[in-house]
């Protein structure tokens, strides 16, 4: 391998690195621990896969966003926010699924590539429905996990006998990368309205304090 | 809540629509012509403006504008497309023994079959396309190739396909191989336009595909016009074309990754596995040169300066990713540079430990 395609292929997980701290770091999490975390899905990504039955589920790609998840929900300030990130992930598996059934089966007569519609699904579905982007990464990551099962109960009731591996490409799988995409978005978004009604704010009240502004959980 | 579920629902709507009216176009296939309406190729599936081809001859086209209700797209000729050199191939191949030689191998679409032969063209269960897989690794096994060859299925033939073989990709390339292939058949509907007699036989071209939305396009791209330069050398009419396309292929995993399509589903399978064994052949001297020792000069260049290319397109995606992101969240030119500036200095500091918690 040429020493361009190492430095190209370092810099690829580099991104992925920085990009996924920031966004750990952004949910409860320290800038230490939002590096472990980033350091558990790179490593548990190689590990071996955890097989249960017809069921594969990747450590890095699965397991460990799936405990974020969960830690997340632990932390949760009020049940109607662990019930908003439920819901939205129901409805982003839905969306997930129903996207991928009508969308045309060929890269090239999609306009976003599938891999990355579902993140940004997740993050519609969770700023829509709790502005949050704690909720945004549960969406993003639990949709595309619960649209893998539908698919692979779909399969399975059609008799065609297809493992169902979940997180199976590690840090490059789309879990990992609709729960990152989902917060970025849901980030964006935010910033955009949060900035659009601080100014709103600012010319009705000249004594205004940023500081009254909502921010996002 | 209530607003806010109202909202979500035509926010589906808004996904859901232009979904549907796209998924018209499914199975269609495009005529691509020049400005005066000559034929250059057709294509399975939508062309979209900025996607290239490299036609049999070399001659290179870009896609300059498409209209979905003729299934028509018009392509600006370019000029010829300078394939790398491959003039080493005439010197006397040793037997590379030294060196581990390992490709991956795996089929996305688990359906596709030939009429012909299977009988139909999608197969629900298994496809066709696995016989064709099969004799694939066995001729590059004969070549003294390790495949790491997975025969998964990843039904249904639908936009999700590409994401569950995301998996098998990955975990093949795990094996630390040095080429990725994933092997398709055409939906062209004419099998003359893959038809071919290469070194006397009767056989089916192949068709190379990559993607140009991922940060391995370019290294993509060079690999594919590697393995064209080395068939027309070796086997004359055995690569139909190359075609550049929009999406990612699951090409963003390995810089030395293509898809193959192994003539369209109204070719004899028979026919198309014929075209397995030159295939192996060319794939054999395009990676490892059929000489000992490093590969040819020619080739590390130009894909170091593929790589470099991926390097910098990364680096200009990420600092405009933090820029956009940036200028949304201040509105302002220096705010959006003030906050740059501490993002990477943030992101610095919890690398190498130094900044607070």
């Amino acid at each position: 391998m040429s020493v361009g395609m190492i430095v190209l292929a370092v810099m690829s997980v580099l991104v992925l690195l920085g990009v996924g701290q920031r966004v750990l770091d952004k949910m409860q999490l320290t800038d230490r621990a939002a590096l472990m975390l980033m350091a558990l899905i790179f490593v548990g990504g190689l590990a071996p896969d955890v097989v249960l039955g017809r069921v594969s589920l990747n450590v890095g790609g699965a397991l460990v966003p799936l405990g974020v998840c969960v830690y997340l929900l632990i932390r949760a300030d009020t049940k109607k926010e662990v019930g908003r990130a439920l819901l939205g992930s129901v409805l982003t598996a839905g969306a997930v699924y129903l996207l991928s059934a009508v969308m045309p089966d060929e890269p090239e007569d999609i306009v976003i590539d599938p891999n990355y519609v579902y993140g940004l699904v997740g993050g519609a579905v969770a700023y829509v429905l709790g502005r949050s982007r704690r909720g945004a990464f549960i969406c993003g990551v639990l949709g595309v996990i619960l649209a893998d099962i539908a698919v692979a109960l779909v399969n399975w009731g059609n008799g065609i006998s297809q493992m169902l591996y979940l997180g199976s490409a590690g840090a490059m799988d789309v879990v990992v990368i609709s729960g990152f995409l989902a917060v970025l978005l849901s980030e964006l978004v935010g910033e955009i309205m949060e900035r659009m009604a601080r100014r709103t704010r600012e010319n009705h009240d000249p004594v205004y304090s940023p500081v009254k502004g909502g921010k996002q959980k | 809540m209530k607003k806010r579920l109202v909202l979500l629902v035509l926010l589906c709507c808004m996904g859901a629509f232009p979904a549907l009216s796209e998924e018209a176009q499914e199975g269609k296939v495009y005529t691509i012509q020049k400005a005066d309406g000559a034929l250059i190729t057709h294509l399975s599936g939508a062309p979209d403006v900025g996607d290239e081809y490299i036609a049999g001859d070399n001659g290179h086209f870009r896609i300059t504008a498409v209209d979905h209700t003729t299934l028509t797209a018009q392509a600006e000729y370019l000029g010829v497309y300078v394939l790398p050199d491959v003039s080493w191939l005439d010197e006397n191949a040793q037997p590379v023994t030294a060196q581990r030689r390992a490709v991956a191998m795996y089929c996305t679409h688990s359906d596709e079959s030939y009429i012909p032969t299977d009988g139909k063209s999608s197969d629900e269960d298994r496809g066709g396309i696995y016989d064709v897989a099969e004799e694939f690794k066995a001729a590059l096994e004969e070549e003294g190739i390790t495949v790491y060859y997975s025969d998964e299925t990843h039904h249904p033939h639908d936009a999700g396909a590409y994401r569950r073989s995301r998996a098998t990709a990955s975990r093949l390339v795990e094996q630390g191989v040095d080429a990725v292939m994933d092997i398709h058949r055409d939906g062209i509907e004419d099998p003359s336009s893959y038809e071919s007699t290469v070194d006397g036989e009767e056989m089916t071209k192949v068709r190379l595909l990559v993607g140009r939305s991922n940060q391995n396009a370019a290294s993509n791209k060079a690999f594919a016009a590697q393995i064209k330069a080395v068939a027309d050398e070796m086997y004359p009419g055995l690569i139909k074309d190359i075609y550049i396309g929009k999406g990612t292929y699951n090409q963003d995993l390995l810089p030395q990754a293509v898809l193959l399509e192994f003539g369209t589903y109204t070719n004899d399978k028979n026919e198309v596995m014929a075209s397995t064994g030159h295939m192996a052949q060319v794939m054999n001297k395009t990676l490892y040169g059929g000489v000992t020792g490093p590969a040819p000069a020619a080739e590390t260049k130009e894909e170091n300066t593929s790589a470099w290319t991926g390097v910098i397109w990364l680096v200009v995606a990420v600092v405009a990713g933090v820029g956009i992101y940036a200028f949304v969240s201040t509105g302002s030119g220096k705010g959006a540079m003030e906050k740059m500036k501490g993002t990477f200095r943030e992101l610095g500091g919890s690398v190498t430990g130094k900044k607070k918690e």
